[in-house]
């Protein structure tokens, strides 16, 4: 196999996230679990950031931590049927979906997309990339996530809503899929707040581990 | 207008769309609220589409909405940049259009009602240096010929500095970046086998028929 070290952050063009892919996350924040479709949203290509701190924006305080599989596109499709979803899958990420929650919760009184509470500069960390073949069933894997070493969340992709060949389907019926986009799979319960001087780490299962340092922004 | 400036192909360069809502003044009320936070939203580049393709509604959406804009794109990486230098992080323009699935953004993800494959027409580029007041600019769209929108940019609430420097204060902008910077009124829908048409002053001109995907 051709040895070619992929850097997400480089290629990627387009990260489209599911939210309440989970039953016990949606539960824990009160929000409905989707029955027809996944609930999707998009972060920037800017947020991603792949080593440094997590930045909260001045003034903010808090974010909330989301830890996620990320699912990464090799070849490009539309209109993709579930049963050839994972052709079109080249490898995976472990994935932060850091989200300023009380921005959020503040904008959908407003009626205001979530955007901004979700797509701020530094709010996608991401692990180095997985090669697909280094994973035996994406359904089956362990999403770790430690706040200054205290276990915050601590769950499984087997209890994912809408599996990853839902999803990647779902998704290319109105968004065409290209190389590098990055798809963010949800995340289980367990989320939780974290200011200036914490420390988050994570892990999928043995596959990948990434700490950050979260910082409030002075200016 | 430089050999390089002509040849500026956005679909390939751009990373990042952010849409600007709720950004005209409404020509009903007299009191503008600028003291309001920008609404933000965002498209995915796949949405984008140049003359010679067509707008391709989703299957079984019926109808979608229009909305004509002057869209901003960013010529230097910006981030916390002030107002009154963010004009120098401006490389040029594009004429487009906002297509949506409705208003109704309490029923739908935004990213499902506003960014569609198809959802972003755009003109040709247009350099910076061809646009002498960007707050004076007449923007016009029909639909089969019949006028929809007829504004102009003189009625931002948000000006292009401001929505500039607000954004960069969260996302670093960089080259390529594309924001649209919200429609005056006028909304209404389309369905397969109309034909939009569009301009922004006599520097922009394009042309899109729209189908309903089978």
């Amino acid at each position: 196999m051709a040895s070619q070290v992929i850097k997400v952050q480089t290629v990627c063009r387009n990260i489209i996230a599911v939210a309440r892919n989970y039953t016990e996350h949606a539960k824990e924040l009160g929000n409905p679990v989707p029955k027809e479709n996944p609930l999707v949203f998009g972060k920037p290509v800017s947020s991603i950031i792949t080593e440094g701190e997590i930045q909260i924006p001045h003034g903010w305080k808090e974010l909330h931590h989301e830890v996620e599989l990320g699912v990464v596109i090799g070849k490009p499709g539309k209109f993709i049927k579930p049963e050839n979803a994972m052709d079109h899958v080249m490898g995976y990420v472990l994935v932060l979906d850091m989200t300023a929650r009380s921005i959020q919760q503040e904008l959908k009184k407003q009626g205001y997309p979530w955007f901004l509470a979700k797509g701020f500069d530094t709010s996608c960390p991401i692990s180095d990339f997985i090669p697909k073949s280094a994973v035996k069933d994406v359904h089956n894997l362990n999403l770790k996530l430690t706040v200054n070493g205290i276990t915050k969340q601590n769950g499984n992709t087997k209890d994912m809503i809408f599996k990853v060949p839902d999803l990647l389907s779902y998704i290319s019926n109105y968004f065409k899929l290209e190389y590098g986009d990055l798809i963010l799979t949800g995340t289980p319960s367990g989320v939780s707040g974290v200011k200036h001087g914490d420390i988050i780490e994570a892990s999928l299962d043995d596959l990948a581990k990434i700490k950050f340092p979260v910082v409030e922004n002075e200016k | 207008m430089s050999d390089q400036e002509s040849k500026i192909d956005l679909q390939s360069i751009c990373k990042n769309i952010i849409g600007i809502g709720k950004n005209y003044k409404d020509p009903l009320k007299e009191h503008v609220p600028t003291d309001e936070d920008p609404f933000i939203f965002a498209k995915p580049t796949t949405s984008l589409i140049t003359e010679g393709s067509s707008i391709q509604i989703p299957k079984g959406w019926g109808t979608i909405i229009h909305e004509v804009e002057l869209g901003v794109v960013i010529g230097k990486r910006a981030k916390f940049v002030s107002e009154d230098i963010a004009m120098d992080h401006v490389l040029g323009y594009v004429l487009a259009l906002d297509m949506g699935k409705s208003l109704e953004f309490d029923k739908y993800p935004i990213l499902l009602i506003k960014g569609f494959d198809t959802s972003c027409p755009i003109s040709d580029f247009i350099p910076k240096s061809k646009i002498n007041n960007v707050n004076n600019l007449n923007l016009k769209l029909s639909v089969n010929g019949n006028t929809r929108h007829d504004g102009n940019t003189q009625d931002l609430i948000h000006k292009i500095p401001k929505l500039i420097s607000y954004l960069s204060n969260y996302f670093t902008l960089d080259y390529g970046d594309l924001i649209l910077t919200g429609t005056p009124a006028g909304i209404s829908t389309v369905k397969h086998g109309d034909v939009i048409e569009a301009s922004l002053e006599n520097l922009a001109n394009i042309k899109f028929p729209v189908f309903e995907i089978q």
